[in-house]
């Protein structure tokens, strides 16, 4: 069967009013279904119709998934508010400032207006063999691309590889896990609240999945603890053009400094691993110590330690070395 | 019900990539049908089995006798945590259970083609490598065993050796399969990083890939049904003196006497002889 | 008197309607009973088609026809490598093999579908170095080169030796048997002369065009006559050329093409794909629409050839060149016979003027997307390759960087390329002067790998010559008894303001008010007449020059007209403000209105029954429609000269490079030309600063990447092709003009569309050299990767030859 790409094929779109009746489109049409939120990252799929989902639903009616509310000291953001709103929310901006940059960050101001936080967390992975349709493990085959021999994988993972060496894409999901956010996940048996850090997973978990939601799951809501409320943030992308481009490798950290000394730290980096990365290592590494130059060294070598680059991607070993650098050195 | 997985490859060429999922299924099907069969027919139709221990005791026959030495019940024991590990990991994903096991199946696949190796090694050198081998004694015994099936009375046909008949058949069923399995298994390392060699899928073609694919998966689902019957028998009261053998190595006098003929297997001590002269 | 219209900001006709979306592009056109083709493309990069299974499409509700390669109706395309809109033997992934008509888009799509074509897979290669090694695979069945000799063309194999690949080590581009060869002088000689010889192996990248329009086309016939709508950036050759084709009759072809949302020289005189609409709709009578999607463009939209090369380059001491030994391989794509590499070679001949020089090149077909022309063939790719050698040199000279290039820069007599040939004119070291004033290169200079934080400060210079002009093209213009002047242009409408900013030649010779003149362009039923393409910066001169011929032809009948009424001879009367006139006598004249009524009536050449016999058919054609009008200006431009026509941009840039995370960012760029007289000065702006951002691209972040096992192509998207955005745009660019008029041209003008691209990715690959101490990367495009890799002194992640990465 030969293949057309870049035509949305004629699809069924429900546009339910309400969560409930979101859930119930959801466990009606199972894994035949798709939940659409912004929709530049599904639009792409069924452009090229790889994925041809028997039922879209559009989450864009459901006002209860949308805006920003304080929820004591923290904040509870609605998944459905667009990118746009968190970067330019006061709440946001003001007390938890590293999400609004990370916001900010994302490709382009029409594709912030349109994109919504909750799909810019649960977006799919950019590795394109897996976007060209090719039938690599990600896609339900059995084997990867992007890691044989002659491959180009400059933009692919240096850490958690497993069969698939493909990258989350997400610029703001590091920004949740430094914040210490949590991601409430519902589906029609209840609620289940996971911590950022292990809302995403990687292929040695599934493959098929970037996150922990799996058909008839929907994000409700995102909630940032007042935990890191006016810390000290760095947020650094890092790209081949400075707008409308994915990231090579992202920093997000949070730290609070008293005395000249770190007291306590989160560092989040993604663009190196399948999954947005805690870097706990190097966050012990730093905490007691000065934000100086010599501790970001420190605590970037111990960041990079582990990585395994692939044939054209070593560069990414410098590139998070020196951006987990430049995220301590930053509280100088 | 699929039976194969195809996918367009990046010339959008049909290609195989594996079984179907739903093979999984069809397999533990089938092993808990036949283990349900079996005990109905048990229960229900099976005519009355197995020798009397009314053949003469040869003299000095031990209380205990040798069924199993350590090394190998360390063989079948290591070769069973291996084969549960891989199949655990293999299918326990399918099933929706999911957790990182690529790197647990590849390691337990080397410990299971370590195993075979020993067991080849050992079985010819240093065990009755013919033990094993169906003969004609065991045709006799087969032909019988059938009838009986039928629900037609049957004289018994000759005692077995070390191994009977059943043993025998299921043995080599193992070694069919697991032979198929670690041959694409050994193959299907090449597609993953190891400590030797970086991962090359390009090693085969495709097409080649497909078929690797494919016999791996169904010699793996074959595994799930023959493992089914293996843990069946070895639990069913009637093996249970078996069973025990390959924990403690012995069979006692009594159900050596019922079930071998001394003459063809005197217990597996050194030099055929009978061990613990006691 | 009026204004001159020359030199002035004025708004092109066209903007209004381009800004409110009132403008109608090939796409949005509609025609009764409309139907609408998809493509099926190849989904691998070399095959055969055994078989077509397409029952199972056309059986579908809605689905009226499928167009093969081997349709009779198809016309057959003949010449070596030719390209045919559909193929039984695609060359590349993407290419075309069918198409499928049905009653709507989505009926087309889902038919596509449900056709399974059988190809036999061919042998592949998508790095021309692969294809040049003994036993390597070919491209092509028959060969990998297209060899020229005399009028012969035929594709051959053309293969090195194991020992020139031996000899060169992995790093080095191995320089076997050369496809071309010239020689000025003895380059050894020059290399004996040399205090300072450099050597560099160098990789400029293939990189695509990416129009903002893809080139949908829509097509219907009546009374045996095709009329044709499609994005295309020449009218009158796209004409010609899909008449010829099509094996039609010009006269028999109706073509509309008046916006076309860019092409930088991929849709210089149509596309192959137009075929499929015209000859769909010819076979089921209706008509017929393409749209062509971003994805399919990304395959059939063309690239620019890539090069793998190699250049060793001797100097004095004062930083004059004395030697250029030039190697370059070609990526010449699939089809098409891109003179890139031989316009590398004189470009490079023409910029440092050295004393000896030797140019080897051989172009290697692949498995690759066709290359065509783009902005600056050949010229944008060795300026960014050569301009941070010249860096280098001056560096290890101690001299400064831009004497390097004043010492080495043309005059008037410059020369150029293996015949020595001369230009019209040439300011470039008034560019370069100009340039350095408005940069302020002197302040700038002493930046130069200074510290700001993280940051490393870089200035660089990109010095880019490209051609400029052509001549012997016609002017066709009427003033009609509403006393307007229409004039008629066989340019295309690229977006480069050239059908209205050329006409402003006609304009001022008549004198009038440019409100009163009106510009008739972008469909053949409106008579237009013989143009040059609208390519290789040619419209600016041609039509400068021909619209100024065949006003001079309109005023010299009008000097006639009045003085046969009014008395006098024709000399003693001048034009202005729409009214000829005695000059000494202001008062005595007639109206061009009043002239254009006499005119008709007069008859003969006076109104276009008799016509010039020096003028294309095409004019004669068009001409003859509108003879009796009114008032006909119609000339050819004869106005001749001598050398080839060039025009410069000398770029100028400075960035920051980020020590630690290698990310550039552009910080000031400035461009100066030597365009001669300026036309238009915010089309002129437009011209510089939009090419200068199409190099920067080029230079910095643009990509095509296919898989080396399957050959297929990944930079299908505007996402990971990466062309710039306007956030890697400077927050200030400025430029400037040495407006110079060229003295062989009547208005001085010279084209402006090349050059700036050069001068953008010279610039910024200099500076960026700079930034990193004079360190040449010498490959295109410098990611973050290359740079960061280049900054920790860790292992670059590609080797220096690797394209397609």
């Amino acid at each position: 069967m030969a293949v057309i790409r870049d035509m949305i094929p004629p699809c069924e779109l429900f546009q339910p009013a309400s969560i409930g009746d979101a859930l119930n489109l959801l466990d009606q049409y199972g894994e035949n279904s798709w939940v659409l939120a912004g929709g530049l990252d599904s639009f792409d799929w069924f452009k090229d119709r790889i994925k041809r989902p028997e039922a879209i639903v559009d989450l864009g009616g459901i006002e209860e998934l949308s805006g920003i509310r304080a929820d004591g000291d923290g904040l509870v953001i609605g998944p459905m508010t667009s990118l746009t709103e968190v970067a330019t929310h006061p709440d946001i901006v003001g007390r938890f400032g590293l999400l609004a940059q990370a916001a900010e960050h994302v490709a382009t101001p029409q594709i912030r207006n349109q994109g919504t936080l909750g799909g810019n967390l649960a977006q799919d992975t950019r590795c394109w063999y897996y976007r060209g349709g090719w039938p690599c493990y990600r896609a339900g085959g059995n084997i990867c691309y992007a890691s044989a021999p002659k491959a180009m994988n400059a933009e692919h993972c240096v850490f958690g590889a497993s069969r698939c060496v493909a990258i989350n894409p997400s610029d703001t999901a590091p920004a949740t896990i430094a914040l210490d956010a949590q991601m409430v996940v519902t589906n029609s048996s209840g609620e289940t609240v996971y911590d950022a850090e292990d809302f995403f997973i990687g292929p040695g978990i599934d493959i098929e999945r970037m996150t922990v939601m799996e058909p008839g799951d929907l994000l409700t809501a995102i909630r940032i603890p007042g935990t890191w409320a006016g810390a000290d943030f760095y947020f650094e992308k890092i790209r081949d053009r400075q707008s409308w481009d994915f990231s090579l490798v992202t920093v997000a950290s949070a730290m609070r400094t008293s005395g000249g000394t770190i007291q306590d730290a989160r560092i989040s980096v993604n663009g190196v691993a399948p999954y947005p990365m805690r870097l706990d290592e190097a966050e012990r590494a730093v905490i007691g110590q000065a934000p100086t130059d010599d501790i970001g060294v420190a605590a970037g070598d111990i960041a990079i330690r582990r990585a395994q680059p692939l044939r054209h991607n070593a560069y990414k070993l410098p590139l998070m070395k020196n951006l987990v650098r430049r995220a301590v050195r930053a509280e100088v | 019900m699929e039976l194969w997985r195809r996918a367009a490859n990046p010339w959008n060429q049909e290609v195989l990539i594996g079984i179907s999922f739903d093979l999984m299924w069809a397999a533990l099907i089938a092993g808990v049908v036949f283990v349900t069969g079996h005990a109905l027919w048990v229960r229900s139709l099976a005519t009355a089995n197995g020798h009397g221990d009314d053949a003469p005791a040869p003299p000095g026959l031990p209380a205990r006798i040798l069924r199993h030495t350590f090394s190998a019940r360390a063989f079948h024991w290591l070769m069973a945590i291996s084969m549960f590990a891989l199949l655990v990991t293999a299918f326990f994903p399918w099933a929706g259970i999911q957790f990182p096991w690529v790197t647990i199946h590849w390691l337990a696949g080397v410990l299971l083609i370590l195993t075979v190796v020993y067991h080849i090694i050992h079985s010819t050198f240093w065990q009755d490598f013919w033990s094993m081998w169906v003969g004609r004694d065991d045709v006799e015994t087969a032909k019988r065993e059938v009838k009986r099936f039928f629900g037609k009375e049957q004289p018994e046909g000759p005692k077995a050796a070390k191994y009977p008949l059943d043993h025998k058949m299921y043995h080599h069923a193992i070694v069919v399969v697991t032979f198929a399995a670690v041959a694409t298994g050994v193959l299907m390392m090449f597609r993953v990083d190891t400590w030797f060699w970086a991962r090359n899928p390009y090693i085969l073609s495709d097409a080649m890939w497909g078929v690797v694919y494919v016999v791996h998966g169904l010699s793996g689902v074959a595994l799930i049904s023959l493992v089914i019957a293996h843990i069946y028998f070895a639990i069913r009261p009637e093996k249970w003196w078996i069973t025990m053998s390959m924990f403690n190595g012995f069979v006692n006098r009594k159900e050596y006497l019922e079930h071998h003929d001394p003459e063809r297997w005197a217990g597996d001590g050194p030099q055929g002889q009978l061990p613990e002269q006691t | 008197m009026a204004e001159k219209a020359i030199g002035r900001d004025i708004a092109p006709p066209d903007l209004r309607a381009k800004i409110t979306g009132r403008a109608r592009y090939a796409e949005d056109f509609r025609a009764e009973g409309m139907l609408f083709a998809k493509l099926l493309l190849s989904p691998m990069p070399h095959c055969r088609v055994r078989r077509i299974d397409a029952s199972a499409a056309l059986a579908m509700e809605g689905v009226v026809d499928i167009l093969t390669a081997d349709d009779p109706l198809m016309p057959e395309i003949t010449g070596v490598a030719a390209e045919a809109a559909l193929t039984n033997e695609p060359l590349y992934e993407g290419e075309p093999v069918l198409a499928v008509a049905a009653v709507d888009e989505t009926t087309a799509a889902d038919a596509i579908e449900a056709i399974r074509v059988d190809f036999e897979p061919l042998p592949f290669v998508v790095d021309p170095l692969d294809s040049l090694r003994p036993g390597g695979p070919n491209a092509r069945l028959d060969g990998n080169i297209q060899w020229r000799e005399g009028q012969t063309r035929e594709i051959r194999e053309f293969k090195w030796t194991d020992e020139d690949f031996d000899a060169a080590g992995p790093d080095r581009l191995p320089m076997g048997e050369a496809q071309v060869e010239w020689n000025v002088g003895e380059v050894d000689d020059g290399f004996a002369d040399a205090d300072l010889v450099l050597e560099e192996t160098l990789l400029h990248q293939s990189l695509s065009h990416h129009p903002m329009e893809p080139r949908s086309v829509m097509a219907y016939w009546q009374n045996g006559k095709l009329y044709l709508h499609t994005s295309t950036q020449s009218t009158a050759r796209t004409h010609a050329g899909l008449a010829n084709r099509l094996g039609m009759d010009q006269s028999d072809v109706v073509l509309v093409t008046e916006y076309c949302g860019g092409g930088f020289g991929s849709k210089i005189s149509g596309a192959p794909i137009n075929d499929v609409a015209a000859i769909m709709s010819r076979k089921t009578g209706r008509p017929v629409m393409l749209r062509i999607n971003r994805y399919e463009e990304t395959y059939i939209g063309r690239a620019r050839p890539g090069f793998q090369s190699f250049a060793k380059m001797g100097f004095r001491n004062d930083g004059r060149v004395t030697a250029i030994d030039l190697y370059i391989v070609q990526d010449a794509g699939s089809y098409g016979s891109s003179g890139d590499f031989n316009t590398a070679g004189t470009v490079a001949s023409l910029c440092y003027q050295p004393e000896h020089m030797r140019f080897r090149a051989v172009s290697v077909y692949t498995n690759t997307p066709p290359r065509s022309a783009q902005r600056a063939p050949g010229g944008a790719q060795i300026v960014a390759m050569l301009e941070p050698i010249m860096d280098k040199a001056a560096r290890e000279l101690g001299i400064d960087r831009l004497d390097i290039r004043r010492v080495n820069a043309p005059g008037h007599d410059g020369w150029l390329g293996p015949a020595q040939g001369t230009m019209s004119s040439c300011f470039a070291r008034e560019a370069l002067d100009l340039g350095a004033e408005v940069f302020g290169w002197e302040e700038r200079t002493q930046l130069s790998a200074t510290r700001r934080g993280t940051k490393s400060i870089g200035v660089g210079i990109g010095i880019s010559p490209f051609v400029g002009g052509s001549r012997g093209m016609d002017g066709l213009l009427v003033i009609r008894p509403d006393g307007r002047l229409y004039i008629h242009q066989g340019i295309g409408n690229l977006g480069t303001h050239s059908i209205a900013d050329t006409a402003r030649a006609a304009c001022d010779v008549l004198g009038m008010e440019w409100d009163d003149c009106e510009v008739v362009w972008g469909d053949t039923s409106r008579n237009l007449p013989w143009s040059s393409s609208q390519s290789g910066s040619q419209t600016t001169h041609a039509h400068t020059r021909s619209n100024h011929a065949a006003a001079l032809d309109a005023k010299a009948k009008l000097q006639e007209i009045a003085a046969g009424a009014l008395g006098g001879s024709p000399d003693s009367y001048d034009c202005a403000d729409g009214r000829v006139f005695q000059t000494a006598n202001p008062g005595r004249g007639m109206t061009f209105a009043e002239a254009a009524r006499r005119a008709i009536d007069m008859g003969g050449r006076y109104s276009g029954h008799e016509l010039p016999d020096d003028l294309n058919p095409m004019t004669v054609a068009s001409a003859t429609n509108l003879a009796g009008e009114g008032l006909m200006g119609v000339a050819r431009d004869n106005y001749g000269g001598d050398g080839s026509i060039w025009s410069w941009v000398m770029g100028f840039a400075q960035v920051e490079v980020d020590v630690e995370t290698g990310q550039i960012d552009l910080t000031e760029y400035t461009g100066v030309t030597d365009c001669g007289t300026v036309l238009h000065p915010r089309s002129l702006a437009a011209q510089i600063h939009g090419g200068a951002v199409q190099g920067f691209g080029q230079a910095r972040s643009q990509k095509w990447v296919f898989d080396p096992q399957w050959g297929v192509a990944f930079a299908k998207r505007l996402y990971t092709a990466r062309p710039p955005g306007i956030l890697d745009v400077p927050l200030r660019m400025r430029w400037a003009a040495v407006d110079e008029p060229d003295p062989q041209t009547p208005v001085g003008a010279k084209g402006i569309g090349e050059p700036p691209i050069g001068a953008g990715a010279a610039a910024i690959a200099s500076a960026v050299a700079d930034a990193l101490g004079g360190q040449c990367l010498c490959r295109t495009p410098l990611t973050t990767d290359v740079v960061l890799a280049a900054l920790t002194g860790t292992e670059q992640p590609y080797r220096p030859l690797e394209t397609h990465v």
